[in-house]
């Protein structure tokens, strides 16, 4: 399979209220690439995330994704098949079934009529319990989804994800609330998915021992610039020390 | 086992909400759907009502006498409250049981001073202004009771639930510190309480302008008083100036507690005078200058309150309910019970219906009339249009419920024959505009994370409702549904005084032919619907938990 550019970026920027988030980041992603992007707090790796999922507009530059311009996606449904996210386990419903929390991922297909009758009568089943299964929670299909716990809700997200099938994942944070044992558990997890439906992903995360476990490349951003842009082997100690240095020397 | 019941708990919202669509629906069947249900004149009415409220009267009399009519009822309001908290100060306190020290002690104590603050509550003002005015004749002092005595019932009860609610550490900590029952109350209780206690006062303190307004129907003066004789002339244009007027008091009255309850969730001390003492001095200076004009102006003589004319004339009013003075009491008589009973379940379809019509109004509105759907904040999604609807309707909440139930129906009597319908419509009016605030504030208060990641799932704005909005807050729209249906439920006796059918018209009845045991036998009926509401509501708030 030819790989292809999945999200070019062309000198990008973003401010808000005159502080700088992103200051002229340019860089290329290919279809299928695993891409962490490590950084201190405040760096700007959420606002790039959100800029890439249409939710914060960008300033300046130009923001193509599967070479079109992001601009150019006007409806949300068709842009939802290219562009999916994935934050901590806040992303659920909390009140309803477990199931319809999947479901939801259909939502940019289904018409209104549709959408509506499911939630009396869960349609198109089959497509939601397989994506439960896959994360190992077939057997809680009919829970309501605030009584499972902050691990499980995660793997119910991947599930919705799965059933969404996105081009690009992105992911903010996706662990940053749970234990170690389980933050491995959904990372591995979610790698898994992503390389076997042929997804590209994007995660921001803080841990560094992670980053380089799981990802082929490693994005860091400081102060909303690109400190290195570096395949996940050429990450050498020195970088490391220098992107969480707390005070710029000279 | 455990798959039958977490498929009831997918379902049983459901249910629910089938089963109160239900009993709305089976309230419908009260009504006889035709056009014999308006005036002759109804519609032509409509209209000229309609007119005066795009041209009200501006003349400089109607606005001098609004004024002062505005002025005669925040006076009574602010008279009436202040003796309210008092009596929920001292009988909330007792009811909580924080000052007793056995177990049997605070048992007796909470059952007995929650006895009498349910039943100080569960008679509306109105009644209690009619009662007044009927024992003791036209004074100031029977507008003042008639609202202390229900908002001290209700505050009463709230401050009790809060002091019970306390957090037990820092008082078992003061406990330990050798502090007395008294001194308890002081460092411990009220310290923690006393934020929610202003900022739940200040909230009912609005409703008790609503209330002094009305009050002038059992001849009392004030605002309702000029709307009712404008309304007898026929002259809508003045009708609604002075409508007018009671919104913009209720409106200031929401800005002064908004500025207190600001204050209060400002920990930050400032220097000088912080809104706080301002907002003090500013009660202080109103219930001074209140109670100074009703003595002074109004020459409301307290003492003749008790004279031996006025005692008689008392004695003989409460007499004749328990009937003293009745060979064959309306309460002992079969055949009255089987009437007022019809009457009963009359109310209680007017009740229905009312909080049904409320219900569907608030329901099509309430989503643009949230600040975090028109600024786009939840959805993502930003339309220029957004601001304008969401002025709108949060422009007609607010008038919607400045106007009191009893104005509404004044007004809407004019339009329909006498019957339920008119009597739920004029409730539905009302409440339409605090339902629809209150569940405002609960959409502005939802976490947006789970609603933004359905937007960018693809899901549309119809499909973010049913799936993320609705089922999120249902549980507390259903709490406020069925607490308002509680308030609506008091208040059906009073919009049956003008004419709007049920128990309240009859009771106006019994009033004017002076039928004492009648009137009992009404308070009775009454009281078994609140009681009726209280039990329903409750346990219908259970099952949704």
């Amino acid at each position: 399979m030819s790989s292809k550019t999945m999200i070019e970026a062309k000198n990008i920027s973003k401010h808000f209220e005159g502080k700088i988030a992103l200051s002229s980041l340019s860089f290329s992603i290919e279809q299928g690439e695993m891409v962490a992007l490590i950084g201190p707090s405040g760096a700007g790796k959420t606002t790039l995330l959100n800029s890439i999922a249409g939710l914060v507009p960008i300033q300046n530059g130009e923001l193509i994704i599967d070479s079109h311009p992001i601009s150019a996606y006007k409806k949300s449904k068709i842009f939802a098949k290219k562009v999916g996210v994935i934050r901590q386990q806040f992303d659920l419903i909390g009140s309803i079934a477990v199931i319809h929390n999947v479901l939801a991922g259909r939502l940019a297909e289904w018409g209104v009529i549709k959408s509506l009758f499911s939630l009396l009568v869960p349609q198109e089943k089959e497509v939601a319990l397989k994506a439960l299964d896959r994360v190992g929670l077939s057997d809680k299909i009919h829970e309501i989804t605030s009584t499972l716990s902050g691990g499980e809700q995660q793997r119910v997200a991947m599930a919705r994800l799965m059933v969404q099938k996105p081009e690009v994942v992105l992911a903010d944070e996706p662990v940053a609330s749970l234990d170690p044992a389980r933050a491995e558990d959904v990372l591995a997890m979610l790698i898994k998915i992503v390389s076997e439906q042929k997804q590209t992903l994007i995660t921001s995360i803080h841990s560094v021992e992670y980053a380089r476990k799981y990802f082929t490349r490693i994005i860091a951003l400081k102060n909303g610039e690109i400190l290195f842009d570096l395949p996940t082997e050429k990450v050498t100690d020195d970088l490391l020390r220098d992107l969480y240095r707390l005070k710029e020397q000279g | 086992m455990l798959g039958r019941k977490s498929v009831f708990g997918m379902y049983n919202r459901l249910l629910l909400t089938l089963l109160l669509t239900a009993v709305f629906v089976w309230s419908l069947f009260s009504i006889q759907w035709n056009a014999d249900l308006f005036h002759a004149g109804g519609i032509p009415t409509l209209l000229q009502i309609f007119e005066g409220l795009i041209q009200p009267d501006l003349s400089a009399e109607v606005l001098m006498k609004g004024l002062e009519s505005a002025w005669i009822t925040l006076a009574y309001a602010v008279a009436g409250m202040s003796l309210a908290i008092i009596y929920a100060l001292i009988v909330g306190v007792l009811a909580s049981g924080t000052l007793t020290s056995s177990r049997v002690a605070r048992l007796t104590s909470k059952v007995f001073f929650r006895g009498i603050l349910g039943f100080t509550r569960s008679i509306h003002e109105l009644i209690w202004a009619w009662l007044f005015v009927a024992a003791v004749g036209l004074s100031p002092y029977a507008a003042i009771f008639a609202l202390a005595i229900p908002y001290g019932g209700i505050l009463g009860r709230i401050f009790a639930d809060m002091l019970n609610d306390v957090p037990d550490q820092p008082i078992i900590a003061l406990k330990s510190a050798g502090a007395s029952k008294l001194q308890l109350l002081t460092y411990g209780y009220f310290p923690l309480v006393w934020a929610d206690m202003i900022s739940y006062t200040m909230y009912r303190f609005e409703c008790a302008i609503r209330s002094s307004a009305i009050m002038s129907f059992v001849g009392l003066g004030g605002l309702g008083y000029q709307i009712q004789l404008s309304l007898a002339d026929l002259k809508y244009d003045q009708v609604w100036s002075y409508v007018f007027f009671l919104i913009v008091l209720v409106i200031l009255v929401d800005v002064w507690s908004n500025f207190v309850r600001k204050g209060l969730t400002e920990r930050k001390r400032r220097k000088g005078f912080s809104p706080g003492w301002l907002s003090l001095l500013f009660t202080l200076l109103l219930v001074v200058c209140s109670w100074g004009f009703i003595k002074v102006a109004e020459n409301a003589q307290f003492f003749e309150l008790l004279s031996d004319k006025n005692i008689e004339y008392a004695k003989k009013f409460f007499g004749g309910l328990i009937g003293l003075n009745d060979a064959n009491p309306a309460f002992f008589k079969a055949d009255s019970w089987a009437a007022a009973l019809k009457l009963t379940l009359e109310t209680l379809e007017m009740s229905i219906m009312a909080i049904g019509f409320a219900t569907i109004a608030a329901f099509f509105t309430v989503i643009p009339a949230a600040r975090n759907i028109a600024n786009g904040g939840l959805t993502s999604s930003k339309k220029w249009y957004n601001w304008i609807l969401y002025g709108i309707i949060r422009i007609t909440y607010i008038f919607s419920r400045s106007v009191p139930e009893l104005v509404w129906a004044m007004m809407i009597i004019f339009i329909f024959k006498p019957g339920l319908l008119p009597g739920a419509i004029a409730l539905a009016l009302h409440n339409f505009g605090i339902l629809g605030k209150l569940w405002a504030e609960v959409i502005e208060d939802m976490d947006p994370r789970p609603i933004r990641n359905l937007a960018s799932a693809g899901a549309s704005k119809i499909q973010i409702f049913f799936y993320g909005i609705l089922p999120t807050v249902l549980p507390r729209f259903l709490t406020y549904i069925l607490y308002r249906w509680e308030v609506i439920m008091r208040t059906t006796i009073v919009v049956g005084f003008v004419g709007a059918g049920g128990l309240g018209m009859e009771f106006k009845l019994a009033m004017s032919y002076f039928q004492y045991t009648e009137i009992t036998l009404l308070l009775l009926c009454y009281m078994i619907l609140v009681i009726i509401a209280d039990f329903a509501s409750e346990s219908t708030r259970k099952a949704v938990k």
